[in-house]
């Protein structure tokens, strides 16, 4: 069992404020996947719950265990680095049994569970070889491994695919999902990269300047982001946001004409922010269409899909999803309509959503 | 051509420089101790004998033993002293306990003083009546410990060992502290997240990693420690009072090929046998224990 609370987690460096205010509940066996931009506090998190630097307020439960004063190594908590931090002096059975010894764990338990691990990881003909001698995901598995062989409640993963190249990165995201439902533990994985996120995750932590800014599943994030930052940061090509002005039914774009919606919500704000992401919308050049003006900028051919990237009248560039490929050339004037159900309305003070 | 020319032009003058003030000197030391020496006057050749004379008749192979024994005791005692203490200062340092800025400098603040001062203040600090040293143990009542430290066969030597200890720790410390940051950071922190014993990270991850350190250190103090010379000097004299207590090779050497300030007879193809027996021990055993040190060093 590895259920964790986070209750109002905060870091300062000196005068500097990197978390403020955490709150998080985490259920036993659950893949969550930190994810924000750079600078966000993610990876930060990630070192107070190792315990690799301290807390500064708030606390911190392993199963209804406090953990701030307790030191890393005995947290049961297993972290896999993002540069590997092999130890390079060692071999690879080493580098997995180090950890292992230490533990009081005997030889036969430590054979028996590097065995395991290597089998898992195939890790089985590499098991002399020093750190220098593997490729990057060699030693991404050794990494890996060596967490594995303590048999942790919790494993974390700090951007483990980012130094692996591109074709190596599906591969190993597969491998690390599996490896999470056949270990059955909990697993925290920090990464940038929302598809990552998207893919991996049961539940996601959206952070953003040391706050979480949505914490659930992947579904629950698209389909109904908490707030401007979330809506465009997951999902790619991005949401548009518009801002627009509402009277009545009707929602006016500066200098691109307005639409009437129904089911607009419940709110007596008058300006207002639209998210549109590029399914929801639709090009086409006739006049008789309801929808947003504007210009063609360029188009972006992907096989199955083509994505036409229109300036709205305000300046507002967004990008459509259109399947037909229609050849469109740049600046030709066009006319972007709104699925009604599709559409996300946000606060234009707070950013926050408004419940349809 | 023109780049060969160039190239040349650069080699030439530096390895005629070394090739005139090292190399010849060296060699003709090798060739003054096959010689019989009146003063400075050259005599006739007589093999291997100046050798024989120092290792093998008394009284100057009990003066060569005794010299030997004694760098052999200074160079294991400032092995601990020295670079182990060293070693220790780098870690803490390297982990930023409070107060880490200002004794990376205290620490390396003795190393740029010249030996004669560190000899002259330690000589003063050590000094029976007004020193620092036992006026500050009599100060805390422990004024039975109080020593003439200089003064004694017991504590001379250790004495200076100590001196040199506070003047060069410094260096070591600097280079291990090098190399510990040039480990990196996560490979710190995946050891803290496998234990919390101090003595586990320091000798089952540091110091492996800091190998290359180590052979530099390891190296540079024994031939430091055989060529010693200095602070003895400075501090004891050239007949390392007292009763040879702290004399060494190159005091012995000094002594033998240049005479001293009593007027012993100066002995130039004794001297040199010496010296070319002590350049030859330092030669090989340094290059052993390079060969052997860098053998365990790993690429981070």
């Amino acid at each position: 069992m590895a259920r964790m609370t986070l209750n109002g987690i905060r870091k300062n460096f000196n005068a500097v404020n990197v978390l403020h205010g955490i709150d998080l509940e985490i259920a036993d066996k659950e893949f969550i996947v930190f994810v924000g931009p750079s600078g966000c506090g993610k990876s930060t998190l990630l070192r107070l719950i190792a315990g690799l630097d301290s807390i500064s307020a708030g606390e911190f439960r392993v199963d209804d265990r406090r953990m701030n004063e307790v030191a890393p190594s005995r947290r049961g908590i297993a972290m896999v680095f993002q540069s590997y931090a092999l130890y390079p002096h060692m071999d690879v059975y080493e580098n997995m049994a180090f950890g292992a010894r230490l533990m009081g764990l005997d030889g036969i338990e430590i054979d028996r569970r590097i065995d395991e691990a290597s089998k898992m990881l195939r890790l089985d003909p590499l098991l002399k070889r020093k750190p220098r001698e593997l490729s990057g995901g060699q030693r991404q598995r050794v990494a890996i491994g060596r967490a594995l062989v303590r048999k942790p409640k919790v494993l974390l993963l700090d951007e483990p695919l980012s130094n692996l190249d591109a074709a190596l990165r599906s591969d190993v995201r597969l491998e690390i999902a599996r490896l999470h439902r056949e270990i059955g533990g909990t697993t925290i994985y920090v990464t940038h990269d929302q598809v990552e996120a998207m893919t991996l995750a049961d539940r996601i932590v959206v952070m953003n300047n040391g706050k979480v800014e949505q914490f659930g599943s992947p579904r629950e994030l698209y389909e109904r982001p908490a707030n401007t930052f979330v809506a465009t940061f997951i999902g790619s090509p991005r949401m548009a946001l518009l801002n627009v002005e509402r009277s009545g039914n009707n929602l006016g774009l500066a200098g691109s004409g307005s639409v009437r919606l129904d089911r607009l919500p419940p709110s007596d704000e008058r300006d207002l922010v639209i998210g549109v992401r590029p399914d929801a919308l639709t090009v086409s050049t006739g006049e008789a269409t309801s929808g947003f003006r504007g210009n063609v900028v360029y188009t972006e051919y992907l096989g199955d899909n083509t994505y036409v990237y229109v300036r709205l009248g305000d300046g507002t560039l967004v990008s459509v999803r259109s399947s037909d490929g229609t050849a469109l050339k740049p600046d030709a004037p066009v006319v972007v309509s709104v699925a009604p159900e599709a559409v996300h309305y946000f606060s234009r003070t707070t950013g926050e959503r408004l419940a349809a | 051509m023109a780049r060969r020319l160039w190239i040349s032009a650069l080699i030439v003058p530096p390895l005629a420089f070394v090739a005139l003030f090292v190399v010849y000197p060296i060699a003709s030391a090798f060739a003054y101790a096959f010689f019989q020496w009146h003063g400075l006057a050259r005599g006739e050749f007589v093999g291997f004998a100046n050798f024989y004379k120092v290792l093998f008749t008394q009284p100057y192979m009990e003066w060569t033993v005794n010299a030997f024994l004694h760098n052999v005791l200074v160079f294991f005692a400032l092995m601990v002293l020295q670079n182990g203490v060293g070693f220790l200062l780098a870690y803490c340092l390297w982990r930023e306990l409070p107060g880490a800025a200002f004794h990376r400098i205290s620490v390396f603040l003795p190393v740029v003083l010249s030996t004669i001062i560190v000899g002259f203040l330690w000589k003063l600090f050590l000094h029976p009546l007004f020193g620092v040293v036992n006026i500050s143990l009599r100060g805390v009542g422990l004024g039975s410990l109080a020593q003439p430290w200089l003064g004694q066969d017991s504590t001379a030597l250790w004495a200076l060992i100590a001196a040199n200890a506070w003047h060069m720790v410094g260096f070591p410390t600097l280079v291990f502290l090098a190399g510990m940051q040039r480990i990196p950071g996560e490979i710190l922190d995946a050891v803290r997240m496998e234990t919390e014993s101090e003595w586990v990270k320091i000798s089952k991850i540091v110091w492996p990693l800091v190998a290359p350190s180590a052979t530099v250190v390891f190296t540079l103090l024994f031939v430091g420690s055989f060529n010693w010379f200095e602070l003895p000097y400075v501090m004891a004299g050239l007949d390392g009072s007292p009763h040879g207590a702290t004399d060494v090779l190159g005091l012995y050497f000094y002594r033998t090929a240049f005479g001293n300030q009593s007027g012993a007879a100066q002995d130039f193809g004794a001297g040199s046998a010496l010296a070319v027996l002590i350049f030859l021990f330092i030669a090989i055993v340094a290059g052993f224990i390079t060969f052997r040190l860098r053998a365990r060093e790993i690429q981070i």
